[in-house]
């Protein structure tokens, strides 16, 4: 596969401890597009080793608007059914540029590792050092130890150390949209977790017309609902919950975004310096990045200030626990208070909502929130069809339902200008078939 | 080193008002493909700044032919390429070398000049962060 991909497929044997690779062939790419359909079928060649699969969408890391997404596949140590979790921020691309667009885990180590996988090579090291350490302790740890400051980690804390239902594969220092317990399967592993940096190239069939395309793909978004709007506040409000914007301003310091994702959905909160400055706030841990709506409102929802919730989002990420987890079974377990709930996290266990099918995260709002995607039938179905449209080209699921301008004609057409296969509708709907049943 | 309103006009080619930045590395990435055709950030000559990412504290670098436009929240600084004076002895790493490779190493902005969209930057930015200085 020569085009919008490093063309490799890197396989992980935990148990013997090797890794091996292949080429990623171009008639599995004609087949299955990318990203979620390609994972997924790795799922299933290695189903028997119980594998995690990492992978990049078709379009990921180009100029397309918001080609900022990868996915872990795998299949959810509390559900047994085959999940998608997303992976964003300036992580999701990072796989592909060190040289790799899926990856397959499979097996387990009988110690603790981490893989570093960077510039073509993977490596499995010793996490010895690392094991018991929280997720910014170890993202930190790794960026010391291997030497660059912009390696991007996914990694669990003690919470998948411990077997925890609820435990996360956090990104960097942050939370993520795994509500599938992936963070207890990396800890079944002996996982602690992957750090990627890469700088390779990825090579385009027709680069002008593909930059001709994405160009006027965002000039259309530029014009669209989402302009001007920022943050989870606005995403909030869209939800109906218009009052996010009052109760978190005093703590607001920063909006930014996922890799070339057009809206800033993360609100950088000051907890613990001055939001208004604009300096270097000097004190190393200032805060915290919100970008989980449902986890949000739902700290919001047991009455908790804005604070108190942000901080113990904060605590969420750090211990490598799902927050928004953490607000629901909090709520019917009626725990309401700040310093109960954060003292709890390592023993709160039960069952979740997952909305549809229960394979693609409610990270992503189920329904449109600024754009017109004039929806006939099932919001739900729409919804999910979204997310596997999203999961296979590597678009950023939040962005996929406030932007219509992404039609899947669109996407289509830029895979083919990108890679000159012949993908067409015919295929896609085969691989969201598939992904669907 | 000069310090220069963050609206200011410290850059001959393009203007970065780093306070409307958001952060996207769509900038980096749009440098990188007029420098090689295809999608790769290791030439780019104007990049994000992210390593202080704890603190969210994150900005736009270009380098120009003589100099490092440093665009940072508070303002944007200038410093002369090769002027004395500018060692970090801090230890800390600087952010303009926090990439895979620094930036003095790359080619400086030459606006795009063969690329018929112009500065491919300023077209690409979501938010009008990087503007065309007329
Ligand atoms: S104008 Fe062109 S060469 Fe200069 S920084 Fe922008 S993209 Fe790079
Ligand atoms: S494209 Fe604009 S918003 Fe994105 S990083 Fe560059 S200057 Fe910032």
């Amino acid at each position: 596969m020569e085009y919008l991909s490093s063309e490799r497929i890197l396989i992980v044997d935990l148990e013997a401890g090797e890794v091996s690779e292949y080429d990623l062939d171009e008639d599995l790419v004609a087949e299955k597009i990318g990203g979620a359909g390609i994972t997924k079928a790795l799922y299933e060649q290695y189903q028997e080793d119980e594998p995690i699969v990492l992978g990049a969408g078709l379009l990921t890391g180009t100029l397309y608007p918001a080609s900022s997404l990868a996915v872990i596949t795998a299949r959810s140590p509390v559900t047994g059914k085959v999940c998608h979790a997303p992976v964003t921020y300036h992580a999701g691309i990072e796989l592909k540029y060190a040289g790799f667009d899926y990856a397959v885990i499979k097996g387990r180590s009988d110690k603790p590792v981490y893989l570093w996988i960077h510039d073509g090579v993977a490596d499995i090291s010793d996490a010895s050092e690392l094991w018991g350490k929280n997720l910014w302790q170890t993202t930190d740890a790794l960026r010391r130890t291997l030497g660059d400051d912009l390696i991007q980690v996914l990694a669990v804390g003690p919470a998948g150390e411990g077997g925890s239902d609820i435990a996360q594969v956090g990104v960097n220092y942050w939370s993520s949209g795994d509500r599938f317990g992936f963070g207890k399967l990396f800890g079944q592993k002996n996982l602690k977790g992957i750090a990627l940096r890469g700088m390779g190239l990825l090579e385009i069939a027709d680069p002008e017309a593909f930059v001709d395309a994405a160009f006027e793909v965002l000039s259309s978004i530029k014009n669209g609902a989402s302009v001007g709007k920022k943050g989870v506040e606005d995403i909030c409000a869209a939800l109906g919950e218009g009052d996010v914007k009052d109760w978190l301003a005093p703590l607001v310091h920063r909006y930014s975004a996922c890799y070339n994702t057009p809206y800033p959905s993360h609100t950088f909160v000051f907890l613990d310096a001055d939001p208004k400055k604009r300096t270097d706030p000097g004190t190393d841990e200032p805060g915290f990045r919100v970008t989980d709506v449902e986890a949000l409102l739902g700290f919001k929802k047991l009455g908790l200030s804005a604070e108190a919730a942000c901080r113990l989002m904060k605590a969420c990420a750090k211990q490598g626990v799902d927050a928004a987890a953490v607000a629901e079974l909090s709520g019917k377990a009626g725990k309401t208070d700040a310093a109960a709930i954060e003292a709890s996290l390592s023993s709160l266990t039960g069952t979740v909502f997952l909305p549809g099918r229960g394979i693609f995260s409610p990270w992503s709002p189920q329904q449109p929130l600024f754009g017109d995607f004039s929806i006939s039938g099932d919001k739900g179905e729409w919804w999910e069809r979204r997310m596997a449209v999203a999961y296979v080209f590597g678009i950023h699921p939040i962005f996929a339902v406030m932007a219509p301008e992404l039609t899947e004609e669109n996407l289509l057409e830029m895979s083919r200008i990108g890679t000159e296969l012949e993908l067409d509708r015919e295929v896609l709907d085969i691989v969201v078939g598939d992904l669907l049943s | 080193m000069d310090l220069i309103n963050h609206k200011g006009t410290a850059t001959m080619g393009v203007n970065i008002d780093a306070l409307k930045c958001i952060g996207c590395m769509a900038c980096e990435m749009a440098c990188g493909y007029h420098r090689d055709d295809g999608f790769a950030f290791l030439s780019a000559c104007i990049v994000l700044y992210r390593g202080r990412e704890k603190k969210n504290y994150f900005g736009v670098i270009l380098k120009e032919e003589e100099r490092l436009v440093v665009a940072r929240p508070e303002g944007v600084e200038v410093k002369i390429i090769g002027a004395s004076g500018d060692e970090d002895t801090s230890g800390e790493k600087k952010d303009e070398d926090a990439s895979a490779k620094p930036m003095l190493l790359r080619e400086p902005c030459d606006l795009c000049e063969e690329m018929k969209y112009g500065p491919m930057c300023v077209k690409v930015c979501p938010v009008d962060a990087i503007t065309l200085e007329s």
